[in-house]
């Protein structure tokens, strides 16, 4: 399954700006799986849904460290490893407003 | 291919996807709380001024007196609040992991906080600003920036840390 989503925040920036667009698929799936540096949607329960990099990847733990870029990033510094069945979404394009 | 993209979000409305930042600005600065630390001294020396000049403790006496100590009791606070926001907000594990000595030196800022709104102690207050000033030089750091030190130039003519621009 593929879908739209529009970028809010700059906790990615600079590659990643609010107001750029990005199209993602659903992840696990056959064609596509999590890799480190992969840019991922996920599900946090307080934040919603959020889009941070792929740091590095527990498969023991089945836990992965999500980071934004930027230093004020609300992301694994604060909440800690994510679980990667929480991880649905996998950005495959980005459409970039302009710079 | 953006503005194609644009135009149909705003019919269509796509889902958000929150790059999540939690201070939008980003603004940190630790001189709010050495300046507050400063004050602390300064309003122990001006209560220790008046109790040399005033011996007979008239109304006036109390008055002055206990706005220094309300000035003092206030900055104090304010001095440990801004610390924490600091700490609490913007210090991640990977600044403690490089910096491990801050985590008791926060808590030490606390305790001396603590201690010059409990006393008029001089010396508890002089080591108050030592302490934001060691955590105001390594904040820098983690900024990348350097710092340097100078004599503050005002009473308590106190040397403080000051961000190297």
């Amino acid at each position: 399954m593929i879908r739209f989503l529009k970028v809010t925040g700059d906790s990615l920036a600079p590659e990643y700006l609010a107001g750029d667009f990005v199209i993602v698929v659903k992840v696990p799936c056959i064609f596509f799986t999590i890799h480190e540096g992969d840019i991922v949607i996920f599900e946090h329960p307080l934040h919603g849904t959020l889009i941070k990099r792929v740091q590095s990847i527990n498969n023991a733990a089945g836990t992965a460290i999500l980071l934004g870029t930027d230093e004020n990033s609300i992301d694994s510094r604060n909440f800690g490893a994510v679980r990667l069945s929480s991880i649905n979404g996998k950005v495959i394009h980005h459409f970039l407003r302009s710079r | 291919m953006y503005k194609v993209i644009a135009k149909l979000d705003s019919f269509v409305h796509f889902e958000h996807a929150k790059a999540h930042c939690d201070v939008p600005c980003g603004i940190y600065d630790p001189s709010t709380a050495q300046i507050a630390a400063l004050t602390v001294v300064r309003m122990i020396d001006l209560m220790n001024d008046l109790e040399g000049k005033a011996p007979e403790k008239k109304v006036n006496f109390h008055n002055s007196m206990s706005r220094y100590i309300a000035v003092k009791e206030e900055h104090a606070e304010k001095a440990k609040h801004e610390i924490r926001v600091i700490w609490g907000d913007y210090i991640k594990a990977q600044h403690v992991e490089k910096y491990p000595q801050l985590t008791e030196l926060v808590h030490t800022i606390m305790q001396l906080g603590s201690t010059t709104r409990q006393s008029a102690d001089r010396e508890a207050a002089v080591k108050f600003v030592d302490a934001i000033n060691e955590f105001a030089d390594i904040f820098w750091q983690t900024k990348g920036i350097a710092t340097k030190k100078a004599q503050a130039p005002y009473a308590p003519a106190l040397e403080m840390v000051y961000p190297d621009l």
